[in-house]
C-alpha cells in the first residue's frame, strides 16, 4: 500500500499519520513533474522540491520511531544517478522515474497528451500516430542501466555498500560553496541536513514489515473457510453471520482467492451467498467478483462496493425497523467508486458521490446525495427517489434513470455532458421494469413495490440521463454494425468517427 | 497553434521552382510563390511544440541546429495559418532584419531541427518566411523608419555584407549616425556579388533593402577601400565606435601544378564578375565566361553550386563538380540524429539544371585534383583527377588517401575553385593592430564582440570564419547591441 504525498511544508506530519495507518510506502512527490496534459499552473505552481519534503518526512519519521516500518519513496524529475544518491542521503530508499524513461523511449515533451495528437505516438489513440512510436523496452533498460551504473560508482566513492546504509546520511552531504549567485547568500541548509539525535535502537530505514492485521479480518477468520468448498469444488455455500463496523473490506480476500484460482470469470452466479446482520464497516464488498452475493440486513459504511468486479451486493433494513427505508440513508458516501461489473440493490438512500466512476455496474438505490454518477462511464443506475445537486457531472457513459416525482431533477443535474430524456422505447421500459423487479425480489423494497404496482403511470416520471457522447457513440456503433462490422471492429470504427466529431464534449 | 491536427492532415509541400531548362535562359530568380491557401495549410503543419527546437540556434556537433537568430517560428507559422500576414511580418521582423534574404538563401537549420522532422518531412519554415516577407513588401508594410531621436554618436561599419547591414540597421534604430564603408562599387557584400542573381535578385531584393536603409538615415560609401583610398586611422579618430564586418574573403587555394594556367579561377572571381556584368547590361560581357567550355567546379558546397548555375546560364559545353567527401546518404545516419543538421543528399538548383540538360547530377565524389594541364600558350586544357579514400592516420584523424590507378584526365577549359574560405584578409587587421585568433579571425568573443582595441567591434565571418548569412545577421545584431551598450552605458537592443 503506497500513499503519495505532495512535497509541502508539514508533509512530515502527514507521513507520520500514513505510517501509523500501516501504509507500506509513502511517496514524497516533488513539484516539477506532471504529465504533458497537466495545466501550466499545476506544473509550475504546485508543491515544493522533493528535497525539502523528503528531508522533513525522514526526520519526522525517525524522531517518532516510525521510519523503520515504512519505506520512503521520492520522485519529481529524478534523472541521474546523482539524483538517486541525493535522494537516498536525504532519506529515501525508493526512487520514482517517469519523464526520463519516457523521453528515453521517444517522448519529445510536446505537452499535448490530452489532445490525441502526440506526434511520436506515445500518448495517442490515433492509429496513424501510434504507428510512429519508435521506442523499445531496451531503450529504458539502457537508460536505467546508466542510472544504476552511476549510482554504483558514486556509492563506491562514498564508501557505501548498500542503499540502506545511505538512507538519511545527511552528514555525507554538504552545501556547494561554489555557488556564487547573490541569491544563494541567504540560503541556510542546516534544517535540510539535520540528522535527528536518536539512539541506535531507532531504525533509520524500512526494516520491519507493516502489520496490516489482515489475519484478524472477517475474511481470513471466517469467510474464506466457509467459501472453501465453493472455491475448490464449485459447491454452493450459504451462511448467515453477524457483522460490525470494525469489519472493513469484507469479502475482498475471499474474492481474491476466487480470482486467483478461476480468473476474472469467477464462479456461477450466487454460488457463495453470505447474509450479514448488523452494520458493515468501510469498503464492504470491495472488488468482489462474480459468483459472490453479499447481503446485509442493517446498513453499511462508506466505499460500499468500491471497485465491484462482478459480485452482487444487497442492503436492506431489518424487517422490524421503525423507519421508512426510502427516506433514510442506509449506505455511506462514495459507494461503487470505480466499480466495473456486478449488481447492487439498496433498499434506502445512499450518501454523496454514489457510483462515481462506475463503468459497468447495474445499481438500484432509493435516493442519492450530491455528485451522484459523477464521471460515470458505463453501467445502469436506477434512482427511485431524490438526488442531490451536481448529478451526472462529467458523466460520459452509461445511463441513469431517475424517478423525478417533484419535477425538480433538471435543476439538480449537471447537464454539461448529458441530455435529459424520457424513457420511451418498449425494450427500454421492459429493461427498467426488470431491474426494479430484481430490486424488489432481493430487498422486498416497499418503494419498489409501489412503483411496480402502477408502473405505467410511473414511467413518464422517470428521467433518462443519457450522456451526449455516449449516445452518439452508440449511434455510430449501430451504424457500423449495419455496415457489416462486428464486435471490436465496429467499436473501433465508431471510435474513429467519434474522435473527429467536433460536437464531442468529453475527452478534449 | 491554430490547428492541432494540421501535421496529420497536410503533407509537406513546396512551390515548384521554374523549370530548369527555362530558367537557365535568364538570370531571374528561380523561386516561385505559392498560393495563399496552400501556405496556410503548410503553416498549420507546425505543431507549436511543447519543447521546440526550430528557434534555438545552437551548434550541435559543429553545425547550426535551429535558427541562429531565434526567429519566433511557431508564432508566425500560426499567424500565417490564421491568415494574419501583417502580424506574422511584425513577429518576423522582431528577430530578423532581412527575412527577404534568409527566406531565399538560408540553408534552413530550423527545418533540420524541426520536431516534426523526427518522423516526417519538416515544416516548410523557409518558404513560409519568404512568403511573409514578400507579401509585406508587396503590401507596403516594410518602410523606411527614421529614429525619432539621434544620440549624436557616430559609428562606422566596415563592410556591407549581411553582418554589416544588420549591424548598421540596429545601430541606426538606436539613434546612432551610421556610415557603412564598402569597397565594391555596390553595397551588399556577398549578398551583392557572392550570391548569384537567380538565387537573390540584386535590384529587386538587395538594392531595394539598401535604398530603404538609406532612407532611414544610414549612409553608404562605396568604392571605399580602407587602407587604400580611406585612411584607416580615421575610424579611431573620427568615429565613436567602429564595427568590423569585413567577412572571410580569403579563398582556399589549390597550389598544384598548372595552377597559374589561364582558365583557373577562384569561384568568387567568376561570381563577382558575372553579377557585375548582369547588372551592367548583360552576362555576355562577363570577362570570365563558360560558353562552350568544359567547366570543372572544385568544391561541392553552395558556392560550387552557384558556379554550376552560373556556368549553365553561360551555356557551358559540359560541367563536372568535384567533391572530396563521399556522397551523403539519402536518410540521416545513426551518428547524425535529429536535431543535428541533416547531412543528407540534396539536389540544389545548379545540379538540377545540369541534370536537366546533360542528364545527370554533375557531382563526382571522393575525388580530388592532381594537376592542371595546359597548352603551350598557357591555356588550361584538362585536369587530372584521382579518386581518394578516407583513412585514419596514426593520430586517429581521417585523411584522404589517393587510390593508385584511378587517375583520370578530364577536359577543362575553365576551372573554378570553390573550396571554402580561410578567413579575413589580414592587411587591414594588421594595419589597425587588431589581435587575431589561431584561425586568423579577429579575436572577439561571440555575444561580446569587443576586440583588442577599445571601441572597435567585430562581427560576422571576419570574427567567426566563413559561415551562414543567418549567423552574420546574428552577429551583426549582437555587435550593434554591444556597441550601443559601449556608447550609451546601457542598451535596449535585443
Amino acid at each position: 500500500m503506497s500513499v503519495k504525498l505532495v512535497s509541502e511544508v508539514g508533509v512530515g506530519t502527514i507521513a507520520a499519520g500514513v505510517a501509523k495507518a500501516h501504509a507500506d510506502v509513502v511517496l514524497i512527490s516533488g513539484y516539477d513533474g506532471g504529465t504533458g496534459s497537466s495545466p501550466q499552473t499545476s506544473i509550475t505552481h504546485a508543491g515544493l522540491p522533493w528535497e525539502l519534503g523528503l528531508a522533513e518526512t525522514h526526520q519526522t519519521l525517525v524522531l517518532n520511531n516510525l521510519r523503520s516500518r515504512i519505506a520512503v519513496e521520492t520522485d519529481g524529475q529524478l534523472k541521474t544517478g546523482r539524483d538517486v544518491i541525493m535522494a537516498a542521503l536525504l532519506g529515501a530508499e525508493e526512487f520514482g522515474f517517469a519523464t526520463a524513461p519516457l523521453v528515453a523511449s521517444g517522448c519529445i515533451m510536446m505537452r499535448v497528451c490530452h489532445l490525441n495528437t502526440c506526434p511520436v505516438g506515445v500518448a495517442s489513440q490515433d492509429p496513424r500516430l501510434r504507428a510512429r512510436f519508435a521506442g523499445k523496452p531496451e531503450h529504458i533498460v539502457n537508460f536505467m542501466t546508466f542510472v544504476a551504473t552511476e549510482v554504483r560508482e558514486l556509492m563506491a566513492q562514498l564508501g557505501f555498500r548498500t542503499v540502506e546504509e545511505m538512507v538519511g546520511r545527511t552528514d555525507r552531504l554538504e552545501a556547494q560553496r561554489a555557488v556564487t549567485h547573490w541569491k544563494a547568500k541567504g540560503l541556510d541548509f542546516s534544517k535540510i541536513l539535520y540528522s535527528p539525535d536518536v539512539g541506535p535502537e531507532v531504525g533509520r530505514f524500512c526494516s520491519i514489515k507493516q502489520d496490516h492485521g489482515l489475519d484478524k479480518s472477517l475474511d481470513l477468520t471466517t469467510l474464506l473457510g466457509l467459501a472453501q468448498p465453493a472455491i475448490d469444488r464449485g459447491e454452493k455455500v450459504i451462511a448467515e453471520l453477524p457483522i460490525k463496523n470494525v469489519n472493513r473490506v469484507v469479502g475482498t480476500i475471499t474474492s481474491y482467492e476466487i480470482t486467483k484460482k478461476l480468473g476474472a470469470k469467477g464462479l456461477p452466479e450466487d454460488t457463495i451467498r453470505f447474509r450479514f446482520k448488523g452494520s458493515a464497516g468501510q469498503s464492504f464488498g470491495a472488488f468482489v467478483t462474480r459468483g459472490m452475493t453479499l447481503s446485509i440486513e442493517g446498513d453499511a459504511n462508506d466505499y460500499f462496493g468500491k471497485g465491484l468486479s462482478g459480485g452482487k451486493l444487497i442492503v436492506h433494513p431489518p424487517a422490524n425497523a421503525g423507519f421508512k427505508a426510502e427516506d433514510n440513508i442506509i449506505i455511506g458516501n462514495v459507494a461503487l467508486y470505480g466499480a466495473t461489473a456486478g449488481e447492487i440493490y439498496v433498499n434506502g438512500r445512499a450518501g454523496e458521490r454514489f457510483a462515481v466512476r462506475n463503468s459497468g455496474v447495474t445499481a438500484v438505490v432509493e435516493g442519492v446525495g450530491d455528485h451522484g454518477c459523477e464521471y460515470m462511464t458505463g453501467g445502469r443506475v436506477v434512482v427511485l427517489g431524490p438526488t442531490g445537486r451536481n448529478f451526472a457531472a462529467g458523466m460520459s457513459g452509461g445511463i441513469a434513470y431517475v424517478l423525478d416525482q417533484t419535477g425538480k431533477f433538471a435543476e439538480q443535474a449537471n447537464v454539461s455532458m448529458v441530455g435529459l430524456e424520457k424513457v420511451e422505447s418498449k425494450a427500454e421500459i421492459a429493461e427498467l421494469r426488470a431491474i426494479i423487479e430484481h430490486h424488489v425480489g432481493y430487498t422486498g423494497s416497499a418503494r419498489g413495490k409501489q412503483v411496480l404496482a402502477a408502473f405505467e403511470t410511473f414511467v413518464p416520471q422517470f428521467v433518462k440521463v443519457f450522456p451526449k457522447d455516449y449516445k452518439r457513440m452508440l449511434g455510430c456503433i449501430e451504424k457500423a454494425e449495419s455496415q457489416g462490422l462486428t464486435g471490436e471492429e465496429a467499436i473501433m470504427a465508431a471510435f474513429e468517427e467519434n474522435a473527429r466529431d467536433l460536437s464531442r464534449v468529453g475527452g478534449n | 497553434m491554430g490547428k492541432p491536427t494540421g501535421f496529420i492532415e497536410y503533407l509537406r509541400e513546396l512551390p515548384l521552382d521554374r523549370s530548369p531548362l527555362e530558367r537557365t535562359k535568364d538570370w531571374k530568380e528561380f523561386h516561385v510563390h505559392m498560393e495563399d491557401k496552400k501556405l496556410r495549410n503548410q503553416g498549420a503543419r507546425c505543431m507549436n511544440c511543447g519543447v521546440p527546437f526550430c528557434h534555438t540556434g545552437k551548434l550541435v556537433s559543429g553545425m547550426a541546429s535551429g535558427c541562429p537568430i531565434n526567429n519566433l517560428i511557431p508564432e508566425w507559422n500560426d499567424l500565417v495559418y490564421r491568415g494574419l500576414w501583417k502580424e506574422a511580418l511584425d513577429r518576423l521582423h522582431k528577430t530578423n532584419n532581412f527575412p527577404e534574404f534568409t527566406g531565399r538563401v538560408c540553408p534552413a537549420p530550423c527545418e533540420g531541427s524541426c520536431v516534426l522532422g523526427i518522423n516526417n518531412p519538416a515544416v516548410t519554415i523557409k518558404n513560409i518566411e519568404a512568403a511573409i516577407t514578400d507579401r509585406g513588401w508587396e503590401e507596403g508594410w516594410v518602410f523606411a523608419d527614421q529614429p525619432k531621436v539621434r544620440t549624436g554618436k557616430k559609428v562606422a561599419v566596415i563592410g556591407s555584407g549581411p553582418a554589416g547591414l544588420s549591424c548598421a540597421e540596429q545601430l541606426n534604430k538606436a539613434g546612432h549616425t551610421v556610415t557603412v564603408f564598402e569597397r565594391a562599387d555596390r553595397p551588399g557584400g556577398l549578398l551583392m556579388y557572392g550570391i548569384p542573381n537567380m538565387k537573390l535578385d540584386k535590384k529587386e531584393v538587395v538594392l531595394r533593402r539598401i535604398k530603404l536603409m538609406e532612407d532611414s538615415g544610414i549612409k553608404f560609401i562605396c568604392n571605399a577601400t580602407v587602407g587604400d583610398n580611406v585612411e584607416p586611422q580615421i575610424f579611431l579618430k573620427e568615429y565613436d565606435a567602429t564595427v568590423f564586418c569585413t567577412g572571410a574573403t580569403q579563398p582556399r587555394d589549390l597550389p598544384i601544378e598548372g595552377r597559374n594556367l589561364k582558365g583557373v579561377h577562384f569561384a568568387m572571381e567568376l561570381l563577382t564578375a558575372n553579377t557585375k556584368a548582369v547588372l551592367n547590361g548583360g552576362a555576355e560581357h562577363c570577362p570570365i565566361h563558360a560558353k562552350d567550355k568544359d567547366v570543372i567546379v572544385i568544391g561541392g558546397g553552395d558556392t560550387g553550386t552557384d558556379c554550376v548555375g552560373t556556368s549553365m546560364r553561360h551555356g557551358c559545353k559540359s560541367i563536372v563538380q568535384i567533391e572530396i567527401l563521399p556522397k551523403p546518404p539519402l536518410e540521416r545516419t545513426a551518428d547524425n540524429p535529429w536535431p543535428e543538421w541533416p547531412k543528407t543528399y540534396k539536389m540544389d538548383y545548379g545540379q538540377e539544371e545540369a541534370a536537366a540538360k546533360f542528364g545527370a547530377d554533375p557531382r563526382v565524389y571522393l575525388t580530388t585534383v592532381k594537376k592542371f594541364n595546359g597548352d603551350l600558350a598557357g591555356n588550361l586544357q584538362s585536369i587530372v583527377t584521382v579518386e581518394i579514400k578516407w583513412e585514419k592516420n596514426e593520430k586517429g584523424q581521417f585523411i584522404p588517401k589517393e587510390q593508385a590507378g584511378t587517375e583520370k584526365v578530364r577536359p577543362a577549359q575553365l576551372v573554378l575553385l570553390a573550396m571554402g574560405f580561410l578567413g579575413p584578409e589580414q592587411a587591414l587587421i594588421k594595419e589597425i593592430g587588431l589581435e587575431t585568433d589561431t584561425r586568423s579571425n579577429i579575436k572577439a568573443e561571440h555575444e561580446n564582440y569587443t576586440t583588442s582595441i577599445k571601441g572597435v567591434f567585430a562581427a560576422g565571418d571576419c570574427r567567426r570564419g566563413q559561415s551562414l548569412v543567418v549567423w552574420a545577421i546574428n552577429e551583426g545584431r549582437g555587435a550593434a547591441r554591444e556597441c550601443d551598450r559601449y556608447l550609451m552605458g546601457s542598451t535596449d537592443l535585443p
